[in-house]
């Protein structure tokens, strides 16, 4: 493994979101970026929290569910947790030893991450990153050698790092974009900078493996992945933390490029416990004949909100969406997405399925919005939901925006309950009757991940629904 | 007689409608709008205290609400507004009798076939002109069965109670900002009542008329229909082509009783000069059945949601919507079911065509509340555009919260496929028949639940808007 390190203990320093972190957020950056940031921290400041009389934030009154005076940021003196030593062996990641020393990990990484991580198969490469903090990334030195790159993004910017700087919070998810993408424009801690040459191709998923510590955190941040010409890469993001009693934030921005011909696949995988809030800003770029998949998975935390936009740029660019939420006590689950059909004959499929139990609410808002000019399109969208119980809610806004005359296009929602006859056929084989509905839950889940065969993903989330099933 | 015939007897021009009266009006407000012109009509209208107090209380209403950033583009709505004359009334009193109509009001819906269709189809007109209705009758027929078709203001007047029960109930003046300027300025409409078990047999027609520039038009219509009743009402729109901008803004109320069975059509056919924001809902209760019927062909923006609230077990609700915007025109149409009660239905079908510049855009809302058990509803749209500067979208809001409802949507959008043009010209077509012949295709299951001189008139509406638009 190259590239390869842990961070030392380092004193972190915790400050409130507001003005004294954000000064000290760009502690040690290049010039532009500390410039960024206090741009971005002026347009956080000068936007209005998003509230449920906007059209966006209707279901989810996030005032009022996050209250972000009383979070707190990790933040290393000097800015981040940057300066590393030592290369992490295996050995010293399955340990409780581990020289991680980090916040609220000061015996190395949490057993539920560790765990999550040995669940996870081969891998071309691996960052952890532990309150918006990377303390490992280390590469398959194969591909080192062949020019991917594989780096913590603030070492990348710091070190000047071709790409960083014209690509960062600029194409894909500038701070202007809205309050969240500008809170995390200001204030991310770190996070993972992937490119990947033209022509070459990963075989493994690149694994990004997030903690988050303990309730009053508020971690921040970024992922940019460059797909050059021709080039091949999956990614997977997932993020866990404990149960708590109160509140933490994983604020995340996801800028993705798929340069010509590339083809790239980004799965989220939401997995945090009770007190967990996600909120995501997701943008992938996809150019002539790139393919751009991603995938959400949301199982875990209080409330998740994840804004995906997907834009089709080139004559020949695909991007099948998937996504996946099973929600259950009082958790409340929000899908904003959309499919920006901006160049003529490009093809986008959405597929999002929602269990609902207990006291949870789902709600998808999806659009397509075939541009002037986008002919020959073809774009689908498609939102499922179950309901499970009584009390559960779901909401569904399918939405079509057609601004050119040669295109396919549909949409459909449906919200439902189990299949009467499924279950029914299941339990005259003699299967009872809890067992039968799990089973008809899965398979009404399973179809998304049926679709996005990629190594781990599909065991390890089918096993966390299963887990999910046999607590409710 | 074979349907061509009955096309060309038509006779109808691409807006056949456009042509203006020269008629004085007997009094009318001065442009703009304030609490004194909500009193003068109040005044005019010789109104009890307690209408004028809901008018003014809605104006308040009015204007604390902003506008909708939402829709159409309303931007210069404001500017219209100031100018727009908020009341206008074109003659003394309404009339029983065509003859007695003023000749050149009357003219004006006979050039519209508005008394010949009286004396074929229908079991009561009404007819409004400008800010009035000038015209009332019911067949004696019904009359005799205590069927009540009236001016909404002779409703006031003659029926105080029933009036004062329902007045607002179905659409309180705080329900949005259009819905409260109506309650402070409406003027004319309908007040119709059908005494339960009685099936009228043939429909009622109200007809609005706009001939006065710049004028708002804000017709209150409030139905009640027994229960075990059936009846259908049709209305119809249309208005000069003036080069300012005029403003339509109805509120229609219906409250359908139980096991009533209740179709409302509307075929608005306003020049593309107009802004039509009109609120329209109805009240289902156990076992009654509403149909909207709802044709938007005119108009320069139309923003109309007809909703069914279904209120008592068993209710059904269906919205039938078809939208045409063609150059320059904005149709946010489409249709909202509330589910209140268990095993109630509900059904929305939307069929659009945008042409040339036009834009069509379904808004739409199915909602299932908790305990609205085994409740059902399905929502389809389809959208055809015909040119590349042509723009349709598609916002459908579905929220639920009941366990066991079982709700579906469906959408697609579509261009008319070469290949289906191909097959017809391969069958001696020419291009526009072809055309014609796919978009009547398109339209036919709406059209179909149209009366026969509707469904032809739309046909040949469409027909005519898509000459030229071929090649």
């Amino acid at each position: 493994m190259a590239n390869g390190g842990v961070a030392t203990a380092e004193k972190v320093e915790r400050r409130a979101v507001g003005p004294a972190a954000a000064a000290e957020a760009g502690a040690g950056d290049p010039s532009w970026l500390r410039a960024r940031r206090e741009e971005a921290w002026a347009l956080y400041e000068a936007m209005p929290m998003p509230s449920t009389r906007s059209e966006e934030w209707r279901y989810t009154d996030v005032g009022r569910l996050l209250d972000f005076d009383g979070l707190a940021v990790a933040q290393a003196p000097g800015g981040g947790p940057g300066r590393r030593s030592g290369l992490a062996s295996e050995e010293a990641l399955a340990s409780e030893e581990a020289p991680v020393s980090h916040v609220g990990a000061a015996t190395g990484l949490p057993a539920e991450l560790r765990d999550a991580m040995a669940q996870d198969r081969e891998g071309a490469g691996r960052v952890v990153d532990v309150d918006g903090c990377v303390v490992l990334a280390e590469l398959d030195g194969e591909l080192a050698r062949r020019g991917v790159v594989l780096a913590s993004l603030r070492d990348a910017a710091r070190q000047g790092l071709e790409g960083v700087e014209s690509l960062l919070a600029t194409e894909a998810v500038p701070a202007s974009d809205g309050k969240f993408p500008a809170l995390n424009a200001a204030l991310w801690s770190d996070g993972v900078f992937l490119r990947v040459p033209r022509g070459v191709s990963l075989d493994l998923p690149v694994r990004l493996a997030r903690w988050v510590s303990s309730a009053g955190t508020a971690a921040f941040t970024r992922i940019l992945v460059v797909a050059e010409e021709g080039s091949r890469v999956s990614f997977v993001d997932e993020i866990l933390s404990p149960d708590m009693d109160g509140t933490a934030l994983a604020g995340t921005t996801v800028e993705i490029f798929a340069r010509g011909g590339a083809q790239v696949q980004y799965v989220s995988l939401q997995r945090m416990g009770r007190g967990g809030a996600y909120l995501a800003q997701q943008r992938t770029l996809a150019e002539r004949d790139a393919t751009l998949d991603t995938l959400n998975v949301a199982l875990g935390g209080s409330v998740g909100r994840v804004d995906l936009n997907a834009r089709l740029l080139g004559s020949g660019a695909n991007s099948d969406m998937l996504g996946l939420y099973f929600g259950d006590g009082d958790q409340h689950f929000d899908f904003n997405t959309s499919q920006d059909h901006v160049a003529p004959n490009a093809h986008s499929d959405l597929l999002y399925k929602g269990a609902l139990d207990g006291d949870s609410r789902g709600v998808f808002r999806g659009i397509i919005r075939v541009h002037e000019g986008a002919q020959q399109t073809d774009a689908y969208q498609t939102n499922r939901n179950l309901l499970m119980s009584e009390r559960a809610v779901a909401t569904s806004l399918p939405n079509l925006e057609i601004e050119a005359d040669d295109v396919r296009c549909s949409h459909g929602a449906t919200v439902g309950q189990l299949d009467a006859e499924a279950l029914f056929y299941l339990m005259s084989r003699g299967i009872g009757r809890r067992r039968a509905e799990r089973l008809v839950v899965l398979g009404f889940l399973g179809e998304v991940l049926s679709r996005l065969p990629m190594g781990g993903v599909v065991e390890k989330v089918t096993k966390a629904i299963e887990a999910k099933l046999r607590h409710g | 007689m074979p349907q061509n015939e009955v096309i060309q007897g038509l006779d109808l021009d691409d807006y056949k409608f456009g042509f203006v009266t020269d008629s004085e009006p007997v009094f009318r407000t001065r442009p703009g709008l304030d609490s004194d012109i909500v009193r003068q009509i109040s005044a005019r209208k010789d109104e009890p205290e307690w209408m004028l107090k809901r008018r003014l209380k809605a104006l308040d209403i009015y204007e604390s609400k902003p506008m909708p950033d939402w829709g159409g583009d309303l931007s210069e709505l404001e500017d219209t507004l100031s100018e727009t004359y908020f009341y206008v009334k074109p003659q003394e009193k309404m009339e029983r009798s065509w003859d007695d109509v003023p000749e050149n009001i009357k003219q004006t819906f006979e050039r519209l076939g508005i008394p010949e269709a009286e004396r074929k189809i229908l079991a009561g007109v009404g007819a409004q002109y400008d800010s009035e209705m000038v015209y009332h009758s019911l067949k004696e027929e019904w009359e005799s069965k205590g069927v009540i078709f009236d001016s909404i203001e002779d409703g006031l007047k003659n029926h105080p109670e029933l009036f004062r029960k329902h007045f607002g109930t179905v659409i309180p003046a705080a329900d949005n900002k259009f819905a409260a300027l109506n309650s402070a300025v409406w003027s004319g409409g309908s007040f119709v009542y059908i005494p339960p078990g009685v099936h009228l047999e043939t429909p009622l027609q109200a007809y609005f008329r706009v001939n006065q520039e710049r004028l708002g038009q804000f017709e209150r219509t409030l139905i009640i229909a027994g229960e075990g009743s059936r009846a259908h009402y049709i209305e119809g729109c249309t208005a000069p082509v003036y080069s300012s901008d005029s403003f339509h803004s109805g509120v229609i109320e219906i409250v359908v009783g139980r096991d009533a069975f209740f179709r409302y059509t509307t075929i608005q056919n306003w020049s593309t000069n107009m802004y039509n924001l009109v609120t329209q809902r109805a009240l289902v209760q156990q076992g009654g059945h509403m149909e909207w019927l709802d044709g938007n062909l005119g108009s320069k923006l139309t923003m109309k949601y007809p909703s069914c609230y279904l209120m008592g077990e068993g209710a059904h609700g269906e919205i039938l919507s078809i939208a045409y915007a063609g150059d320059g025109q904005h149709q946010d149409t489409g249709g909202k079911v509330i589910h209140v009660a268990p095993n109630t239905s509900s059904s929305i079908v939307s069929k659009s065509i945008s042409k040339g510049t036009g834009r069509a855009s379904y808004r739409g809302l199915c909602k299932v509340y908790d305990g609205a058990s085994n409740a059902k509803s399905n929502v389809e749209c389809d959208a055809l555009l015909i040119n590349e500067t042509s723009r349709t979208d598609t916002f459908p809001y579905i929220e639920i919260d009941e366990r066991s409802a079982s709700v579906g949507h469906e959408a697609t959008v579509s261009k008319v496929g070469d290949e289906q043009l191909f097959y017809l010209m391969s069958r001696g077509m020419d291009e526009a028949e072809a055309m014609a012949l796919i978009v009547r295709g398109f339209i036919e299951p709406i059209a179909k639940e149209l009366p026969l001189e509707y469904a032809v008139e739309l046909n040949r509406l469409i027909e005519l808007e898509m000459e030229g638009s071929v090649g």
